[in-house]
């Protein structure tokens, strides 16, 4: 027994544990135990490290292997489980078994997430990574169905995408054992590059597409913002964090490990000038770009964060894909970065809604005077999603744009930028509708959220500052990363990167940040009068007498200007190419079924012999 | 020793830059006043001011994020004077770069936003709100425009650009290798100074100033102190991407107020745009301006 | 009202600045006293003919920026009210929230005739006729209406009044609050109240008189909703009891 077999037992053991004791006050304190081990075990280890477990499938061995690149997954899972486990384990979790749903399920869905994932990450060969695909998916499709009726609509709607895109990876597998003879990973990094363009195209189109659907990539996106925003509150905050991520994973994977990226950017569209590999960094950029702005005219806080979800995840894929040291490092850094403060911004807004009901921006306000935890929480992390100095989420964000200018890419850069906007103004939105302006009457009397949701909450923003003063801390884990998955490994310090065509020291730039607003503090408190702080309805309304009942929180259309300009762009093309894909679906298989049922024979009679004939005219 | 040193310059910048704007907002009251034949405030009218400001006896604050907005405001522009580059002191310039500073002069807007919010106001919310969507606007054309000179350049270091305009002259400054850049950063500037016509968020008679509708005493002098950090801020980047940075303390200045001067000569003639035509105005021309410009430099 | 000397303005007499021989004691006091000289925000409230007469004296002709005056939009940001006609019972609640929004040191100026004693709308039953007897005025420039260099004129006695330490009726309304508030309970009914906290400021500010509190203000409490600040508050209550509820 290993520590990867120790790892693996004991994640294989806490769903059934989930599914018998989940109704017990301390299963979660006991679930988060055993991550916390999980967790210190998989940090202590020394990798790679094959698990002594083996199958036999068809002949062929199926083993489990963990390299460094699966442990900075794995880590992350880990530590979004345990921020889930304990969120749900105190009055979040009570109010949900009161509503209704099991406890034992939803612990359960997430253990058996965390387990599939793991199998995932440390899959040796292709068969225990399709095994470890499929329990993912269907993991991900249990914790999603978890939150209600919406919440298995939603889930619902993903099966299909999941189920093509086992399908497409599925048939990526038989070309790869019919061309190459192996399925194993290790033996997969020689041969697949040497296959011919044309093999190679094909490979990259079915894997592509099966491990973009995971990840939410244009075009295949649109399951997975209901999907993700309806299911029960820690359940989200664990989907949103990671769990698209396996995609990300995958595709990392396939581009840099088994295919290398200089054979992904031989396969050209137009000979030097578009290739496959421009393809996907413009498909990243495009994912970068049109689910923030569609996150910003959400007025759900659940949808919008989901949305966001999908928009960061191109800045990783951008940032692999760019394939230089300091690109994917920006890349893989942004998946431990966005999870951190991803789990916490959602859970931040299921504590609000936990406490007013609802997530509803336009029902919203004023709550930082009553929930100030969960405002500072959602503070930091707003600014780490939005990718602002001085949490984690700019750090990984810069790299990406570093690489992408030295790169000579101004159009994709300016994408990533305009992604990074739009997130500003959509997270101001956020902010901005749910704790400030008008405190509403009816929530007067609200309480901050108890102590263990407001926990997991603080430890996993305190996390992305620590990581975002001193990102070295988590660089570590990306080089090796980077090392494990063949790509050149970024040079770090503790504060970020040195280079002669300019440097990051994001402790300097911390530290003066901080001393800035120090002295910003000594001016403001120091310097002036003494204030005295004022009702809410003591203002400004042009001599308006305000009163509590009349509703004067600026929140709904709250980028009216922008709307204005942008709002004609918004075009619901790929509602409606999803829509056309399962309209022609449906009358495909309505075909297929008249001919298979011989409803009218003299139709198909008559087909038959008119194909028939036109065959034998031809010849 | 040389720690000492950088602590020197890291008091000593953001107190020159504070200075070198108020005098700089001082000059542009008085154009103001000139082109209205007006005479115009006395020199030391913006100091008057915000002493006065912090001196009210009575202050209303909405709350503690009121008063952090306007610290982060004040504090957050404070931090980014630091990584300008100055005659004869770089702070932490070398640490962070150009795009850094960008990103780090957002968050006083933050700061202000977060404040602005707080006072739970609409008009301050509908201000804020415009006023990222001019930022969002002005952003675009701006990184741009720090992708050509970097791309020009080689570097992303602020203090590398400057030295590499300083070593050739003025054949060797930004405007004349970069001229369609250049002019799409002076456009840029302007909108990013959010004067007429592009003062949708301020707005008086529309929305009653917007983000300050609720500020008065330090709140609005802080935010006054702001004022003067910006307009020193976004012509110290304009003097040191296009204009060779300062060779000394004279010439910097001379240039710094030369580039305040020409949209300031030309905002108090206009009227206001809507915000959509900010939007418009700012992602057609700056932006085809710099993506032609990025193009020539990229050639 | 037929004498000036009835023109009611609270002036009260200039004191000798405390500090006693020490010069360098009242420096900082005296450059406060200076820079609110020298930097007035007008909120001019424009409820009559008089507001005419104000841009002429902030524009070319007379420009009032040159003395450090410029026009603000809202009460937070303004140093000056500016009462420019005729004040009507409905629009006298406005001033009084915009004045009561003000920070402090404020001034009061009452233009044109109409707000020393209701000028051409004396008869009018739903003019208040005598600003000053709702909010302490600080100056009047009377006339119907005065011209732009009387507006300047007074701008400037005010700036001089400041500079010297006289205008300080600002302390009068805490000071006096009760007398201020009868009259306006007079007019408006005994439920008349504002968002504001008037009392509690004079209570912060250390601003409270003799006549601070009084049969009025008790009137104002017990009809008053209070409308105390959302203090921000972390309420953390022990999770069982959150839990059950």
């Amino acid at each position: 027994m290993n520590a990867l077999d120790i790892l693996l037992a004991l994640s294989a053991l806490m769903p059934p544990a989930a599914l018998l004791f989940g109704r017990w006050r301390g299963y979660a304190w006991l679930a988060g135990m055993v991550l916390t081990g999980q967790i210190i075990l998989l940090a202590g280890c020394d990798l790679p490290l094959a698990a002594g477990m083996n199958l036999e499938i068809f002949g062929r061995s199926v083993g489990w292997r963990l390299d460094a690149f699966g442990r900075f997954f794995a880590l992350i899972t880990l530590g979004v489980a345990l921020a889930s486990t304990v969120y749900m384990g105190g009055e979040w979790g009570e109010r949900h078994a009161a509503g209704g749903h099991s406890p034992r399920w939803l612990h359960g869905a997430l253990a058996g997430n965390v387990l599939a994932m793991l199998l995932l990450l440390s899959s040796q060969d292709l068969i225990a990574f399709f095994i470890g695909w499929e329990l993912t998916s269907w993991a991900g499709f249990l914790l999603m169905a978890q939150g209600g009726e919406k919440a298995l609509r939603a889930a619902l709607r993903y099966v299909p995408y999941a189920m093509s895109g086992a399908m497409a990876v599925l048939g990526g597998l038989a070309l790869t054992l019919a061309w190459t003879g192996t399925l194993d990973l290790a033996a997969l990094t020689g041969i697949m590059p040497t296959l011919d363009n044309t093999k190679l195209a094909l490979l990259l189109a079915l894997f592509g597409m099966g491990f973009s659907i995971k990840m939410g990539l244009l075009p295949f996106h649109l399951w997975q913002a209901p999907a993700y925003a309806e299911a029960a509150g820690a359940g989200t905050a664990f989907l949103g964090a990671i769990s698209a991520r396996m995609g990300l994973f995958a595709l990392a994977l396939l581009l840099v490990k088994l295919m290398t990226l200089t054979r992904v950017a031989d396969l050209a569209f137009i000979e030097g000038l578009f290739t496959a590999r421009d393809l996907l960094a413009w498909v990243a950029a495009l994912t970068i770009v049109l689910p923030t702005f569609t996150a910003l005219k959400q007025n759900d806080a659940r949808y919008l964060l989901a949305w966001h979800g999908i928009g960061q995840g191109g800045y990783m894929l951008l940032g692999i894909v760019i394939g230089d040291a300091t690109g994917s490092a920006g890349g893989l850094l942004h998946v431990f970065n966005y999870a951190t403060y991803q789990a916490a911004l959602v859970l931040a807004v299921f504590a609000v809604m936990h406490r007013t009901g609802t997530a509803d921006l336009n029902s919203l306000g004023g709550l930082v005077t009553r929930m100030p935890l969960t405002f500072l929480v959602m503070l930091l992390g707003i600014i780490g999603l939005a990718g602002l100095p001085p949490m984690n989420g700019f750090v990984s964000k810069w790299l990406v744009y570093r690489s992408l200018m030295l790169d000579g890419r101004p159009l994709l850069f300016l994408m990533t930028v305009i992604g990074t906007l739009g997130t500003i103004l959509s997270v101001y939105k956020l902010i901005h509708n749910t704790f400030l302006g008008q405190l509403r009457a009816e929530h007067e009397q609200i309480r901050e959220a108890p102590w263990s949701m407001t926990l997991p909450m603080l430890a996993l923003v305190i996390l992305a500052f620590v990581t975002g003063a001193a990102p070295g801390l988590a660089l570590s884990w990306v080089a090796e990363a980077q090392a494990a998955l063949g790509l050149p490994v970024l040079a770090y310090t503790l504060g970020g990167i040195e280079s002669p065509r300019g440097n990051l020291d994001m402790l300097w730039i911390v530290g003066v940040l901080f001393a800035g607003f120090g002295i910003g503090a000594l001016l403001f408190y120091g310097a002036g009068g003494r204030s005295k702080r004022v009702h809410q309805l003591d203002n400004y309304a042009g001599g308006h007498f305000l009163s509590a009942d009349v509703r004067y929180h600026y929140s709904d259309h709250f980028y009216a200007g922008l709307m204005h300009r942008i709002g004609p762009f918004y075009r619901s093309s790929f509602t409606r190419l999803e829509s056309a894909v399962a309209a022609a679906t449906d009358l495909a298989a309505s075909l297929m079924q008249v001919w298979y049922r011989q409803t009218v024979p003299a139709l198909t009679l008559l087909v038959a012999a008119v194909l028939g004939l036109s065959w034998m005219i031809w010849k | 020793m040389k720690m000492m040193e950088l602590l020197l310059e890291l008091t000593v910048m953001p107190l020159l830059a504070f200075t070198v704007g108020l005098f700089m907002v001082l000059m542009m009251r008085k154009i103001a006043a000139k082109i209205q034949r007006r005479v115009g405030p006395p020199l030391l009218q913006p100091l008057y001011d915000i002493v006065k400001l912090y001196a009210k006896e009575t202050q209303s604050s909405h709350g503690l994020l009121h008063d952090i907005g306007i610290v982060m405001a004040v504090g957050g522009y404070i931090a980014a004077e630091t990584m300008l580059p100055v005659p004869g002191m770089n702070g932490i310039a070398d640490k962070a770069g150009m795009l850094t500073l960008a990103y780090v002069t957002m968050i006083p807007s933050l700061g202000l936003a977060l404040g602005v919010g707080q006072c739970a106001n609409p008009n301050g919310s509908i201000g804020i709100a415009r006023a990222l969507t001019a930022m969002l606007a002005y952003d675009v054309p701006f990184v741009v425009i720090i992708f050509g000179a970097s791309w020009l350049y080689g570097s992303n270091n602020l203090v590398e650009v400057i030295a590499a305009q300083q070593a050739g002259g003025i054949a060797s400054w930004g405007v004349t290798q970069m001229p369609l850049l250049a002019i799409a950063g002076l456009f840029t500037l302007y909108a990013m100074l959010g004067k007429q016509p592009f003062e949708i968020y301020v707005a008086p008679a529309e929305i009653a100033t917007g983000p300050m509708v609720e500020m008065g005493g330090k709140h609005l002098g802080g935010l006054f102190v702001m004022q003067c950090f910006q307009l020193f801020t976004a012509s110290a980047i304009y003097v040191s991407l296009f204009l060779g940075g300062g060779e000394n303390w004279l010439f910097f200045i001379a240039k710094l107020f030369a580039v305040v001067a020409i949209p300031m000569s030309m905002a108090f003639v206009f009227p206001r745009y809507r915000t959509e035509d900010v939007l418009a105005v700012v992602w057609r021309w700056p932006m085809l301006l710099g993506l032609i410009g990025v193009w020539l430099v990229m050639r | 009202m037929s004498t000036l000397q009835s023109i009611p303005v609270v002036a009260p007499p200039a004191e000798e600045p405390s500090g006693g021989g020490n010069l360098l004691a009242n420096v900082f006091d005296e450059l406060l006293a200076f820079c609110r000289s020298r930097s007035l925000f007008m909120l001019h409230y424009c409820t009559g003919c008089g507001a005419i007469e104000l841009p002429p004296a902030m524009t070319s002709r007379f420009d009032m920026e040159r003395l450090g005056i410029q026009p603000m939009v809202t009460p937070r940001q303004a140093d000056i009210l500016l009462v420019t006609g005729y004040v009507s019972t409905k629009t006298l609640k406005r001033i009084i929230l915009t004045y009561e929004q003000m920070n402090s040191p404020k001034y009061v100026i009452g233009i044109c005739s109409c707000t020393v004693n209701g000028g051409m709308y004396w008869q009018s039953y739903a003019t208040a006729k005598k600003l000053s007897d709702y909010m302490p005025v600080d100056m009047y420039i009377a006339g119907c209406m005065p011209r732009p260099e009387a507006v300047i004129s007074g701008l400037r006695e005010l700036m001089e009044n400041i500079r010297a330490g006289r205008s300080d009726n600002w302390r009068d309304y805490y000071q006096r609050y009760d007398h201020y508030l009868g009259n306006q309970q007079r007019l408006f009914g005994e439920h008349w109240q504002t968002p504001t906290d008037v009392i509690g400021e004079a209570r912060h500010y250390g601003q409270f008189g003799p006549e601070t509190l009084g049969e009025h203000t008790a009137l104002l409490e017990r009809h008053q909703t209070p409308l105390l600040p959302f203090e921000m508050r972390l309420g953390l209550g022990d999770v069982s009891k959150g839990g059950k509820s």
